[in-house]
């Protein structure tokens, strides 16, 4: 009996289908990073370092039972929390922005690890609300996301506030939040443009909405990188200039090309069919997650494996939309593809959560 | 906590709102896809020309200019190599050190170090060569290569400056050359199809362009085509390799029609006077002599010169830049005879009988003005054989008084007179054949009998440069017929022309020709002087230019103390008679006598070109 429990503690949660795709992606982006950086192998060896880790962390992340994360929810999102204080006071600047915990061995991005703790939290909260969700849990869910949302965008970070608000308004979507509420916040978000426009950007962000309405006026050069990127798309065309022969990213036209631009190197370097490999590889997660989702074992699950595929997929497609031209430049990395510690092992946490999620079965009561 | 119906609906509701996301997400995911397929797809080619054109550069590499011969395959202008010390600064971890170095082996002067310094920094970080010292010596070259092995981030280069062997025999024939304005340029891009913002050309600046003569006009077929090396570049635009090499198609070479040794005996003879020589090879219409006194070095003007030495050349009173053989004006004086007499002939005026008193003077029956010839008491019963040997004025004064104004400048017209009668001459200016209108407009007042009586002896408003001068001595000698004259052989353009003459016939020309044997040969002949300069027959007609009127020798002897107000001398001549090969005229500013003083010079020319 005794032996059989323990059999049955020693049970392995794992996902082969996620497993197998992130490792595959996990692997092509490091075989990407090495040519967009230019062959510098000290950048691969420390992303691979990332990257082994990771895996591991996501495999370990999901042997604990959802449970556990209801339980802690809260817990992680004070820590969190205090970590971006931390930031405001500790944190490393760097190009004027304040996002960065320097650890020494590591400098972790301190906002990556919100848009993960929102979203459970906002679960664990929401799972036992009835339908709709009533005005008094939608404005304190608002409230919080809000305020979160602030912080993040006070570093200044955009693009990341973006996320973890959205993040937040995911959950609170699928949760059953009134189709009433829905549209007339819209319909005030619509009316509000002009105040927000005014008050809440930044003059470079301003410039930047600007010039990407219409670049002809770019008086900053800030459409130079679009620019450059997409010629890097345009010029790989159909089966791309093959792997290191990226001339636009080579010869340094391309900028940030082991960070957000990375996918213009491999659309480069690769062509619309690599493109489209890579994209199906994306796409096969977000169709798993999605099965996942709906066979999750109760509605906190459900909410947490929603909440987090969708915040992985608005990141892919911010930058995806980014590196093309069809949306503002807003600093977005490309999940477990682009250079960077903290965007990558916040994503395996991501997953091993899901997984965790989506494969520990309550046992049959009663 | 929420029952099991209502687990059911939550179930549900979860359901479609996430496939409403997912669908939201779908929707971005095709528009996406969409992007990068017009992207890839639809617009590659230009997405592919741009990466290419962001990274590659284009270096010209200059074309060597053509050569310039004589008629007789001599060099003329040709390029001399020179050699440049060049160094690649990328390569070069410090300049000074660098400099401390190399100075053991080659000085240098504190500009060239200036120089090197102020453009290191610059050139070193887009991996740019630099000029660290031009024209080396032979002994620098020497000293360098043996040590080259010492120095592998510099070497030498060979570029060429324009040398005309004969510097100043062809100042203003075949002209000089000099720097590229940006416009002429950007109009050599357009022609050879060359990007136009590429003006950076490799350590060889300075690319030469004929400013005037036969450079200027030739140009083109000198210059050639540039050639490129394409470097493959970064964003910095730093050069990162050198991907193509486009040879540089060099300049054609240039077979003039001047003769070197004419030019030699002409340069000889004017002796730095100020004047203009030009002889023409009668049947083909080329220019084979075209000197303009004084001259200056164009190999000075083309590779640069003291400051101090030319503004000297600038302020000479002489005025060596100006052409005085296409450029200058002087009135035909006497010269012009020889048509008039052909005008008179032509329109049955006189023939060659017909004959007058000359008593040294011409009266005007309008107004009673004298107009006086060059020998007081006049030359007596003169006809025209007679009047182009002693050069009658009163004779031609009575035949221009008889004519037609217009009948008569249609016919000098047809002289060249007024006309631009060179087809590849730098500028040529198309002196003056004044007619009635021209009068009117310009002075504001109406033609005179006067003007027209002026016109029979080449004074008053007519002017011809000593061009048009040759050409006209040339279409005498030929009969009529001519061709437009060029500097340059194999002329396909060229025509044999024929002047509109109905009745002169073969014997009118050969006693005209025979006239002007005479003003050599004839004891009374105005430039009898010159009959023992030769060895066979020459045919002339020589003139004197009056700047001031005087009525009387005395009165002249006071004015020409001012060397400016001597009258110019003045020849047109052809020979060897009676099938004449070539055509000279001879300007000389202030030599008072056409027949003794520009006379020699013609026959020196002539005798050069005919006694080969």
């Amino acid at each position: 009996m005794k032996k059989k429990l323990d059999f049955k503690n020693f049970s392995i949660y794992f996902d082969q289908y996620l497993f197998i795709s992130i490792t595959l992606l996990s692997i092509m982006g490091l075989f990407f990073l090495y040519s967009a950086s230019q062959e510098d192998l000290n950048t691969v060896i420390k992303q691979s370092i990332f990257v082994g880790f990771g895996l591991i962390l996501m495999f370990a992340v999901s042997q604990l039972d959802p449970d556990f994360y209801k339980i802690f929810s809260g817990t992680f999102l004070v820590l969190s929390i205090l970590l971006i204080f931390a930031t405001m006071f500790f944190g490393k600047e760097i190009n004027g922005a304040k996002r960065w915990l320097d650890l020494g061995f590591f400098t972790l991005q301190t906002s990556e690890i919100v848009k993960i703790s929102l979203p459970i939290f906002l679960a664990s909260y929401l799972y036992n609300k009835a339908l709709p969700i009533s005005p008094k849990h939608t404005f304190i869910t608002l409230a919080l996301i809000g305020f979160i949302f602030f912080l993040v965008y006070r570093q200044p970070d955009l693009g990341t506030g973006l996320v973890v608000f959205m993040a937040g308004i995911y959950i609170l979507f699928l949760a059953g939040l009134s189709w009433r509420f829905i549209f007339t916040s819209l319909g005030l978000i619509v009316l509000s443009l002009p105040f927000l426009w005014n008050n809440f950007l930044e003059p470079f962000q301003r410039q930047r909405i600007l010039t990407f309405l219409d670049p002809s006026n770019d008086p900053y050069g800030s459409s130079w990188n679009i620019t450059q990127s997409k010629i890097a798309i345009g010029s790989g065309g159909m089966s791309g200039k093959g792997y290191q022969e990226g001339s636009q990213a080579h010869l340094s036209f391309l900028p940030e090309a082991e960070t957000d631009f990375i996918f213009a190197v491999i659309a480069e370097e690769f062509g619309f069919i690599g493109v489209c490999i890579l994209l199906s590889i994306f796409f096969f997660i977000l169709l798993r997650c999605f099965y996942l989702a709906l066979n999750a074992r109760d509605r906190f699950c459900r909410l947490t494996i929603g909440g987090l595929s969708l915040v992985f997929a608005s990141t892919l497609f911010i930058n995806l939309g980014m590196v093309v031209g069809i949306i503002p430049v807003v600093g977005m990395p490309m999940p477990f593809i682009s250079k960077g510690g903290s965007s990558l092992l916040s994503f395996y946490i991501a997953f091993g959560i899901i997984i965790s999620m989506a494969t520990h079965k309550k046992l049959m009561q009663k | 906590m929420i029952d099991l119906q209502e687990r059911v609906v939550e179930k549900k509701s979860f359901f479609n709102r996430l496939i409403v996301i997912y669908l939201f997400f779908g929707l971005i995911f095709i528009f996406f896809l969409e992007r990068t397929y017009s992207l890839q797809i639809s617009e590659f080619r230009d997405y592919e020309i741009a990466a290419i054109e962001n990274k590659t550069k284009e270096i010209l590499v200059q074309p060597v200019r053509g050569i310039i011969y004589d008629r007789n395959g001599t060099i003329i202008v040709n390029n001399v190599p020179s050699y440049d010390l060049i160094i690649k600064p990328w390569e070069i971890p410090n300049l000074n050190n660098f400099i401390k170095e190399i100075s053991l082996i080659v000085e240098l002067d504190p500009k060239e170090m200036e120089y090197a310094s102020e453009n290191f920094t610059q050139r070193s970080k887009y991996n740019r060569e630099l000029i660290l010292k031009k024209n080396l010596t032979k002994v620098e070259i020497a000293r360098f290569e043996v040590r080259s092995y010492k120095f592998p981030n510099a070497f030498i280069d060979e570029r060429y400056s324009r040398k005309n062997n004969y510097p100043h025999l062809f100042s203003h024939a075949i002209g000089y050359v000099g720097g590229i304005s940006n416009e002429q340029l950007s109009s050599i891009f357009e022609e050879q199809a060359l990007k136009q913002n590429e003006t950076i050309f490799s350590y060889s600046n300075g690319f030469l362009i004929g400013k005037t003569g036969i450079e200027n006009k030739y140009d083109k077929t000198l210059r050639g085509l540039f050639g490129k090396k394409i470097f493959e570049v970064d964003a910095r635009g730093k050069f990162v390799k050198q991907t193509n090499y486009i040879e540089p198609k060099n300049g054609d070479s240039l077979f003039t029609s001047l003769d070197l040794n004419s030019h030699k005996v002409a340069y000889e003879k004017m002796n730095n006077r100020r004047g203009a020589v030009i002889a023409i090879e009668i049947e083909s219409g080329s220019i084979v002599t075209y000197l303009s006194t004084p001259s200056f070095s164009t190999n000075d003007i083309s590779n640069g010169i003291s400051s101090n030495a030319f503004n000297a050349l600038i302020n000479d009173p002489n005025k060596p830049f100006f052409d005085r053989a296409s450029q200058g004006r002087y009135s035909p004086a006497s010269t012009i005879k020889p048509a008039i007499g052909l005008y008179g002939l032509e329109e049955g005026l006189i023939d060659w009988n017909f004959s007058i008193n000359d008593p040294g003077y011409f009266i005007l029956p309008e107004d009673q003005r004298v107009y006086r010839g060059w020998r007081k008491g006049g030359h007596g019963n003169v006809n025209l054989n007679k009047a182009m040997i002693v050069s009658s004025n009163t004779f031609f004064f009575s035949l221009a008084y008889k004519s037609d104004i217009d009948s008569l400048i249609n016919h000098l017209s047809n002289f060249g007179f007024g006309k631009n009668i060179c087809l590849d001459c730098f500028n040529p200016d198309l002196g003056l054949l004044p007619t009635p209108e021209w009068k009117m407009n310009n002075l504001n007042f109406g033609w005179f009998k006067g003007d027209t009586v002026n016109l029979g002896v080449g004074q008053g408003y007519l002017s011809a440069t000593p061009l048009q001068l040759a050409y006209y001595a040339s279409v005498l000698a030929n009969k009529g017929s001519h061709k437009r004259l060029t500097l340059v052989e194999n002329q396909t353009l060229k025509t044999l022309e024929n002047l509109p003459l109905k009745n002169i016939k073969n014997p009118d020309w050969d006693k005209l020709h025979s006239s002007m044997i005479g003003v050599i040969n004839d004891p009374q002949g105005t430039a009898k002087r010159l009959k023992d300069l030769k060895t066979y027959t020459v045919a002339a007609k020589s003139g004197t230019v009056e700047l001031v009127s005087t009525e009387t020798k005395e009165d002249y002897k006071i004015i020409r103390e001012n060397e400016g107000n001597r009258d110019h001398a003045i020849i047109i001549a052809f020979g060897p008679m009676p099938n004449p090969k070539y055509a000279v005229s001879v300007v000389i500013e202030n030599g008072e006598s056409g027949g003794s003083v520009a006379g020699p010079v013609a026959i020196a020319v002539l005798n050069s070109l005919v006694e080969k």
